[in-house]
């Protein structure tokens, strides 16, 4: 599911997978609830990248326990909860992650664009 | 969660979450019950049941990709922790470390013998289906006649369940043409014996048909070691000859280095190539027998049937020839596995050994569950916190086994240690029960034991010290340190723990007891010679170059003369073996076993001739190992040497058995059944031949120039014997610079090493028991002294309400010695259950042997006084006001 980690970045101090990667990115705009988040993250890649319960939580811990996301303490009305639902809000710490991760990758990018990696013909 | 029954997805599904850690759980469990519960929702709306199925892989999947790295963090910080814990306290860790060493040690290193002689296979292919075969006289008491070649060929060809046997003996030759004469230990087998056992040789070829046939060129096959050791692992050595007794023989092949049963042996050769073996006399006679048979089961057959298909043969043997097999003598022919023929002499040693090591370790467990409780109690506050700061219970118990097993695992690596530093010493031990002794090493499955000790024990520990530390986590935020309520219960776990060590100590005190009583008494038991001031060494006289009886008894008489003239010689005998030489004591009585007939005394029909053992021995033999001489005279140089048999000794167990009520001077006996009669000129005193523990058997003794060739010289000397081996080495290859000089040993020694095993067994179980007296002892003295710390306001009262001092010190001592005395009852019964299991072991003791019981009894509950004294004297000094004060 989680796809390959060479693309970790070995210059940052935690290690941060796609599927972390994807989970500080649907936590950016609002604060969202486990099952919340597992459906953002499938929504936005069409599928691609699916978590599970127990995939999710794993990173959820790890994230919570880095500081980068913490537990939101609002909670939507009533009608709309389930008092089994935890809300989580990404940190500052949380955004600056994501975004220094976002930067590494758009550096790799250009890189790959001055070689004129995409300019090539398609071999296949 | 609503108290509504859960559909069964959900109930799976929580069961699925089990897998992840505790804390894990407790902490986002029910959130994920949640999610699961959504998305399967979900799918529902959507319909389709590979929606389920897709679920379900992917939560599945989830769940166990990440349990282990959750698992692992845990493991991770409390292994951290743990090993912070251990250096804050370095006195608590190197005393349950050592502990612990020492336990898990002495079950290593007593695991490894047990695990190459006792448990490992044969190292030979298909080595289960290789059998022992015995023939037994069971009425004379005789359990291995060994076979006569008639018989081989008999057993070889009647048999229906075997697919193939073989025949051994061994043979001692010289060697001539590297240096010294070297006396060789030779195997003298079949030609299929190698194929039998599936031993390929690692150069050359095995031996084939031909090389057994009579007249066949002579050939050898040397083993792994003794080409190493001898021929520097010459690759070109096959092919080579070598002079053996007068005759060429060529090296055809060289064995690998395989452990070689029932012996070891420097080279094999065919029955061709062995003089005696294939000398007429010895192959013609039914009745003399010499050799060993083994076999190898056919596949599918059981060893019942091998059984059944002996004892037919065996049957069929007794009626065709009545004379060879009298009903009196009780023939038959029984067979037991190769495995089991190796180790029995050792099993009964090692399991003792072994059940003293896990008490050892058991001992080990308890006292540092001791110690882990009493460091518990220290740390209680820190573990009430954690409690209250929201650490779950298990989540505790998880970080205190962790903790244990560090411990442990330490503990272990100083025990492999310890084992394999022992290795060496215990291989030695173990050679003295069986040919199995140098499998031993530690290999993979010694270390697997290892682990799984380390493991064991810190469970056992870890639990014993987690239980009741959690039982007292609640009362001990609320009570402050001094908990009175929890601390009782945990001072009772803590005193049960104490009496279970001295009831094991006890257990292992009696036995060590058991075995050092059994062992003073062989000692003291009188062997029949004198065994100060005597060496003793093998002579091998070639019988090539004394092929005739004249010639060895002039060669014989010039060697005595010539050694009795060196300075501090005070009388020299040559004799078939001298008392208690190892090799004798390993094959056996049997060995040198034969029948004979009293003039006078005609056998009834079925009844089954005399036996006795027999000993060839030149004149001056009893005055040089001081054996006395009972009545009638000793040999002379006059006696014998006419070419038959004229003269005879027995000893005095000859006499109780043959002529118990008569004199036996003057009287003849015969061993060609009648054709010729030797008068027994002379009583000799009983000798320990073959084991201080076993009694003298009817001997015969016969003038050296009417037997076999006398292989052991014995030297009385005025001065210590050791310094007159080189002299006495040196006047011998004067007379004779081919006689081959070899295990050169004072008498002393001999009668040292015969003793070796129970020796080693009562150190060792010696060692066990001290340990065990000592963590005892240790433990009584720490019990008390913290009872005394934790009472000290109450007896600061009791002595300012006037209690005397040397009352209440008599209380301490009294609670001191309660422990050991409930310790000593519980392990009174243990010790009566199980001492019996090790009777075979003991000698001249019985396994509820009184004098020990008591005396190991009073040794405990003596050490239990000396360990509570300490605390005792200070709490009868504890001064009221200073008691009071601290309050």
């Amino acid at each position: 599911m989680s796809p390959p980690r060479e693309t970790r970045d070995r210059e940052e101090q935690v290690p941060l997978t796609p599927a972390m990667f994807h989970v500080l990115l649907a936590l950016a705009d609002e604060e969202m609830h486990g099952y919340a988040i597992l459906k953002e993250v499938e929504r936005r890649t069409d599928g691609k990248v699916r978590l599970s319960a127990g995939t999710l939580y794993g990173i959820i811990k790890r994230l919570n326990g880095e500081g980068w996301i913490v537990e939101s303490s609002k909670r939507p009305a009533a009608s709309l909860d389930d008092e089994r639902r935890r809300y989580y809000r990404l940190t500052e710490v949380g955004r600056q992650v994501a975004v220094a991760e976002a930067r590494r990758m758009e550096e790799l990018l250009k890189m790959a664009r001055n070689k004129k990696l995409f300019a090539k013909p398609n071999l296949a | 969660m609503n108290s509504s029954p859960l559909p069964r997805s959900q109930r799976i599904f929580r069961a699925l979450l089990r897998v992840l850690p505790f804390d894990f759980r407790a902490n986002y469990g029910h959130e994920m019950e949640g999610v699961f519960h959504e998305q399967e929702r979900e799918i529902k709306e959507r319909g389709g049941p590979m929606g389920f199925l897709k679920l379900w892989g992917e939560t599945i999947a989830g769940i166990f990709r990440t349990a282990p790295s959750e698992h692992w963090e845990i493991l991770k910080q409390d292994l951290l922790y743990g090993l912070r814990m251990m250096r804050k306290n370095a006195g608590f860790t190197a005393l349950a470390v050592f502990t612990l060493g020492l336990g898990i040690g002495a079950n290593t290193a007593i695991f490894s013998v047990v695990h190459a002689v006792l448990m490992r296979p044969l190292p030979y292919p298909e080595g289960d289906r290789l059998i022992f075969i015995r023939q037994r006289a069971v009425k004379e008491g005789i359990d291995d006649l060994t076979f006569s070649a008639h018989e081989i060929e008999d057993y070889r060809s009647q048999n229906q369940t075997l697919s193939g046997l073989v025949e051994y003996h061994t043979m001692s030759f010289i060697l001539y043409g590297h240096g010294d004469p070297d006396r060789i230990r030779t195997a003298v087998v079949s030609a299929n014996y190698f194929n039998l056992f599936k031993v390929q040789p690692l150069l050359g070829r095995s031996f084939l048909a031909e090389d057994d046939k009579l007249g066949a060129p002579a050939v050898l096959i040397l083993s792994y070691e003794y080409w190493k050791d001898k021929f520097g692992a010459d690759p070109g050595i096959v092919g080579r000859t070598f002079e053996l007794n007068d005759r060429i023989h060529t090296v055809v092949g060289v064995l690998p280095p395989v452990p070689q049963y029932p012996a070891e042996s420097d080279v094999y050769m065919p029955t061709s190539a062995c003089p005696f073996r294939s000398g007429k006399a010895f192959i013609d006679n039914r009745d003399a027998r010499m050799l060993a048979a083994f076999a190898r089961i056919k596949p599918g057959v059981t060893l019942a049937q091998v059984r059944a298909d002996l004892s037919t043969i065996a049957g069929r043997l007794k009626s065709e020839y009545p004379k060879s097999y009298p009903e009196n003598m009780g023939y038959t022919a029984v067979s037991s596995p190769l495995q089991e023929e190796l180790t029995h002499g050792a099993r009964p040693t090692l399991l003792v050994l072994l059940g003293a090591a896990a008490f050892v370790l058991l001992i080990a467990c308890a006292n540092v569950a001791n110690l882990t409780l009493a460091r518990m109690s220290r740390r209680e506050r820190e573990l009430a916190v954690r409690t209250a700061l929201g650490a779950g219970r298990s989540r505790l118990l998880r970080q205190l086994l962790t903790e244990s097993f560090l411990l442990a695992l330490v503990g272990g690596a100083l025990g492999l240690i310890l084992a394999y530093s022992s290795l060496e010493l215990l291989t030695q031990f173990a050679a003295r029960l069986t040919p199995r002794a140098r499998e031993i090493n530690i290999d993979a499955g010694v270390l697997a034991f290892t682990l799984l000790a380390a493991l064991g024990t810190s469970i056992i520990f870890g639990t014993i010290s987690a239980v009741f530390t959690r039982a007292n986590l609640s009362a001990s935020l609320k009570e402050g340190s001094t908990g009175s309520g929890a601390g009782q219960t945990k001072n009772r776990v803590r005193s049960a723990l104490i009496v279970s060590q001295v009831a094991f100590s006890f257990m292992l005190l009696i036995g060590a007891g058991l075995m050092l009583r059994s062992l003073i008494k062989m000692l003291r038991v009188d062997p029949g010679f004198v065994s100060q001031r005597v060496l003793a060494m093998r002579t091998t006289f070639s019988f090539s170059k004394y092929a005739k009886t004249e010639q060895l008894v002039e060669a014989i008489k010039k060697v005595l003369d010539r050694v009795q003239t060196e300075p501090g010689v005070i009388s020299a005998a040559l004799s078939s073996s001298y008392p208690l030489e190892p090799e004798a004591i390993s094959a056996g009585p049997n060995a040198f076993t034969g029948t004979f007939k009293i003039h006078g005394r005609d056998l009834a029909p079925g009844e089954a001739p005399p036996v006795g053992s027999y000993s060839v021995i030149s004149p001056a033999y009893f005055r040089t190992l001081g054996i006395p001489l009972k009545e009638g005279r000793e040999f002379t140089e006059t006696d014998g040497g006419k070419g038959q048999m004229q003269v005879a000794m027995v000893n005095e167990a000859m006499r109780r058995r043959f002529w118990p009520n008569e004199d036996p001077v003057g009287k003849g006996i015969s061993f060609d059944d009648g054709a010729t009669w030797a008068t027994i000129v002379g009583i000799a005193g009983d000798v320990r031949e073959f084991g201080l523990d076993r009694p003298a058997l009817p001997e015969i003794y016969i003038p050296h120039s009417e037997g076999p060739s006398p292989s052991t010289l014995s030297v009385r000397t005025i001065a210590d014997p050791q310094t007159m081996s080189e002299t006495i080495t040196r006047a011998l290859h004067e007379v004779d610079p081919q006689l081959a000089v070899t295990h050169i040993v004072t008498l002393e020694q001999a009668r040292t090493e015969s003793t070796t095993s129970p020796r080693v067994t009562a150190s060792l179980l010696g060692i066990f028991g001290g340990l065990a007296l000592l963590i005892a002892a240790a433990g009584i003295g720490g019990i008390m002294a913290l009872a005394v710390s934790q009472r000290v306001r109450e007896i600061g009262i009791r002595i300012a309400l006037g209690a005397q001092r040397s009352k209440i010190l008599r209380m301490v001592l009294g609670q001191g010695l309660l422990l050991a005395a409930l310790g000593v009852g519980i392990g009174l019964a243990g010790a009566l259950a199980v001492t019996h299991l090790a009777k075979s072991l003991l000698f001249e003791v019985t396994p509820t042997d009184p004098a020990t019981f008591l005396g190991v009894a009073v040794v405990l509950v003596a050490a239990a006084i000396l360990a509570s004294y300490l605390p005792a004297r200070r709490a009868a000094a504890i001064d009221p006001i200073e008691a009071l004060r601290t309050e």
